[in-house]
């Protein structure tokens, strides 16, 4: 049975409410949803037909300042999803200590039956339809599930042909050439690198001599397999959606990066010293690092048992269930979560935003130096509670984002 | 098995579609909602609990103008209902040729257990949380079930700070103190009156010797009686939750208005020739006029057969079902329907709404004349209307406002 997100999203609170020893009333505060925007789009098709899609934008939580969260567009994109991935996204920037709250948004479609003129005049409408509660000091939309830089181009032009000025600072992730940030699409993929770089201090394991497997080799298992690669790690396996591929010596993932570039897939790749496996057996290879880089629920109670490293770098979101993370943490794996490991995407969104409200933009060495800095602040914290409570990191990170959030309570206080 | 109320809105649109041929784009288009934002309110109650009530501002059309329509508070309030009265709303706006559209909204509370203080602090919050949604120019809220014009100052005061100056016109209902409008309490019951003075005219009825049941006795209900016993009709039953009374000499209102006001119940009462009738009872009493005026659903499947009179004016909203409707058509009752009927009461929040953006406010011979000829014109329309495609007032009214906002979609054609 599909577990509903948002019912999810609020038990996770509850946990760390009870650990915390939360004030009722601050616990039931940070269940709130502060507000959820329904509409329904109405485009032209290019057939001259009419079709109505409906489009979502919620605000789980702005009491740190704006809210932050992606656009999807997806046929799976519901009210519910919505509400999780905004609570998501508030414990996300709160870990990191950004001034932002968490949003989310999405419209219900499948963006590949559509044509880009259909695409753009979707996106503009949806754009004009919440235009109220977007905005660089309200809400900050950015690029997820099937969404890009272009599409938030055109989101950003409507949004300043509506306002009769130029003002980028709406979204993030756009293309650099109008106010995005340099970094930003490797953001990801560098913030897992240095959390891992940091996890493997704490350990006082050499960087260079750790094995990696990771799964998933796109936006985010493309870019930290490479890292890792030319850093002189040994990259033992990766996978796409057709298969695993496994060499104990290590691949070369260079060759493998200009072999998927140009839309191949792995089973296809001919080296014989490369082995096809299956995802089963990737997941379970003995490794020092595993990076589950694809989609949710991959380390399940079903093969939590068998896995074999010693960290989890969750590259995916969601890619452990809270079974798994009980059997992991028995075996003394470290599982760095995702809301920590993955979090330089929303990390450089912050300072795309930044760099548009200041209309001054950094150089690429600035962007990865504040982002380590950041996110490495985040890690010591989490690591630092991890120890002394004794309690997985994933645990450790969530204590940190709830407490922030309801001391801003706490201070804010409720109006009227 | 309960109806969805959103559910059963579309149907009514269906059938006036099918009447005029309506483009299937348009009638897709009017039956979706704009948007729908629901909210959540955190009050601080008077012994330090905190409660977070969940709440609704639904704008189902604005093609024709802001969207005009009441907020209620009430413990059954939900998304879909919400829907269903914007929806409606739409239709009425549409069918008095005002430039106004469709909206809705409310919070899920059970006002008798709220404290001044919350209920105000309830309300504030509730606007702050809707303000980019409402405005003169953008959608005017009013008194509905279980709001009145207290509520209405609370939240013009809140909006007029927010926005750093006085604007009454963000809501109607208000006290007349505050820019309410004279005559807008009464207007829904003087509304019917007229109409019911008109039809009798064109149907050669003497008015006078018409005998009247009223079913309910709240603010349509009583003003409705009172000026029937004015205007020396004979009302001869009449009701609220707990039973009514009945005469056939004709009762006294006002003696019975006082009656209430000393906390007395209606089937108490006892002066000549009066003995107490339940409300199924009333329904089916032998008269020339019915008035429902309490809640939804009366007149259904199981009694329209012994509904015994020669006109049906509908007070309430959505009082006949429509298998009800069907059966009263066969019988030759004419029902006035509730888009027409009740619709005083939005007629005059437009005026107070006028007035509030003019700084000029009318006498109420002025506000009762406007109202008047505005409905008695539209009465004219569906009467045609109905003879002309011989379909009863109902589908006549439906089919205008249909029209009218299906001319002006294809006017303003499709965003961007």
């Amino acid at each position: 049975m599909a577990v509903n997100p948002f019912e999810m999203a609020k038990k996770q609170i509850d946990i760390v409410a009870e650990v915390l020893d939360l004030d009722p009333n601050i616990h039931k505060f940070l269940k709130r949803v502060e507000r959820s925007l329904i509409v329904s789009i109405p485009i032209m098709m290019d057939d001259g037909t009419v079709k109505i899609f409906e489009g979502y934008r919620v605000h789980h939580s702005t009491i740190r300042g704006p809210g932050k969260g992606g656009l999807r567009y997806s046929l799976g994109v519901n009210l519910d999803e919505v509400k999780a991935l905004a609570t998501w996204m508030t414990w996300k920037t709160s870990l990191l200590n950004l001034p932002l709250g968490g949003s989310k948004g999405g419209i219900c479609v499948d963006p590949f039956k559509l044509s880009k003129k259909e695409l753009e005049r979707l996106t503009r409408r949806f754009t004009a339809e919440i235009i109220n509660i977007i905005g660089p000091d309200i809400d900050i939309p950015a690029p997820d599930v099937n969404t890009n830089p272009q599409i938030m181009a055109w989101i950003m032009d409507t949004y300043s042909m509506q306002k009769g000025r130029t003002i980028t600072g709406v979204v993030t992730g756009k293309p650099v050439e109008i106010g995005g940030s340099v970094g930003r699409a490797d953001a990801t993929g560098m913030g897992l690198y240095f959390v891992l770089q940091a996890m493997a201090e704490k350990l006082r394991l050499e960087l260079k001599s750790l094995k990696i497997v990771v799964q998933g080799f796109g936006n985010v298992g493309g870019t930290i397999a490479n890292l890792l690669y030319k850093h002189g790690c040994k990259v033992i396996a990766v996978s796409d959606i057709s298969t695993g591929i496994c060499c104990e010596d290590g691949l070369d993932v260079e060759k493998l990066l200009d072999w998927a570039k140009q839309g191949n897939l792995f089973k296809d790749y001919k080296n014989e010293n490369y082995k096809l496996i299956g995802n089963d057996e990737l997941l379970t290879l003995k490794c020092d690092v595993l990076i589950p880089a694809a989609i949710e629920n991959q380390i399940t109670e079903k093969n939590a048992e068998k896995i074999n490293c010693k960290i989890v770098l969750e590259g995916a979101n969601g890619p452990t269930t809270p079974e798994a993370d009980k059997v992991l943490f028995k075996k003394e794996i470290y599982v760095v979560p995702d809301i920590l490991a993955n979090s330089g995407g929303v990390c450089v969104s912050y300072f795309e935003y930044v760099q548009d409200i200041n209309s001054y933009f950094w150089k690429l060495d600035r962007i990865n130096e504040e982002l380590k800095r950041i996110i490495i602040e985040a890690f010591e914290e989490t690591y630092k509670i991890s120890e002394e409570k004794k309690i997985p990191l994933r645990t450790a990170a969530y204590i940190i984002a709830v407490s922030r959030i309801a001391k801003a309570i706490e201070l804010r206080g409720i109006f009227p | 098995m309960i109806i969805n109320p959103y559910e059963s809105a579309k149907k009514k649109i269906d059938i006036a579609a099918e009447l005029i041929n309506l483009h299937p784009n348009t009638l897709e288009y009017l039956k979706k909602t704009e948007r729908a934002l629901v909210v959540s309110i955190p009050v601080m109650m008077d012994d330090g609990s905190l409660e977070i009530f969940e709440g609704f501002r639904v704008h189902h059309s604005t093609l024709l103008g802001p969207g005009k329509g009441g907020v209620r508070f009430s413990p059954f309030v939900t998304l879909d209902e919400m829907k269903a009265l914007a929806l409606l709303m739409t239709f009425k706006t549409a069918l008095l040729g005002l430039p106004l559209g469709g909206s809705k909204g409310g919070i899920r509370v059970d006002t008798k257990k709220l404290s001044e203080r919350e209920l105000e602090n309830l309300t504030r919050r509730y606007t702050m949380e809707i303000i980019n949604m409402i405005g003169p120019d953008r959608d005017v809220a009013a008194p509905d079930m279980y709001t009145d014009s207290r509520i209405m100052a609370w939240m013009m005061d809140t909006y007029s700070m927010q926005k750093g100056r006085t604007i009454p016109g963000v809501v109607t209902g208000k006290p007349i103190e505050i820019g309410g409008s004279i005559g807008r309490t009464e207007a829904p019951g003087t509304g019917m009156i007229y109409l019911l003075q008109h039809l009798c005219q064109k149907l050669n009825y003497n008015l006078k010797k018409m005998s009247v049941a009223i079913q309910g006795f709240g603010k349509v209900g009583s003003v409705v009686a009172k000026q029937l016993c004015n205007n020396s009709c004979n009302v001869i039953a009449i009701s609220e939750e707990e039973g009514g009374i009945y005469s056939p000499d004709g009762l006294d209102i006002d003696t019975l208005i006082k009656w209430k006001l000393q906390g007395n119940l209606l089937k108490e009462y006892e002066g000549k020739n009066t003995s107490p009738i339940t409300n199924d009872k009333l329904l089916s009493t032998e008269c020339d006029v019915l008035i429902p005026a309490a809640v939804e659903n009366q007149i259904y499947s199981k009694n329209a057969d012994k509904i015994d009179c020669k006109i049906i004016l509908e007070g309430a909203n959505s009082p006949t079902t429509s298998q009800a409707d069907k059966i009263l058509e066969e019988k030759e009752i004419i029902v006035v329907p509730d888009i027409l009927a009740n619709s005083g009461g939005v007629c005059v929040s437009y005026f107070e709404y006028i007035q509030d953006m003019q700084s000029y406010f009318w006498k109420l011979d002025r506000v009762n004349q406007e109202m008047k000829s505005i409905l008695i014109d539209t009465f004219e329309k569906i009467f045609e209307f109905s003879k002309k495609t011989d379909s009863s007032l109902r589908t006549a009214a439906y089919a205008i406002s249909a029209n009218r906002l299906a001319k002006a979609h294809e006017l303003r054609g499709l965003f961007p």
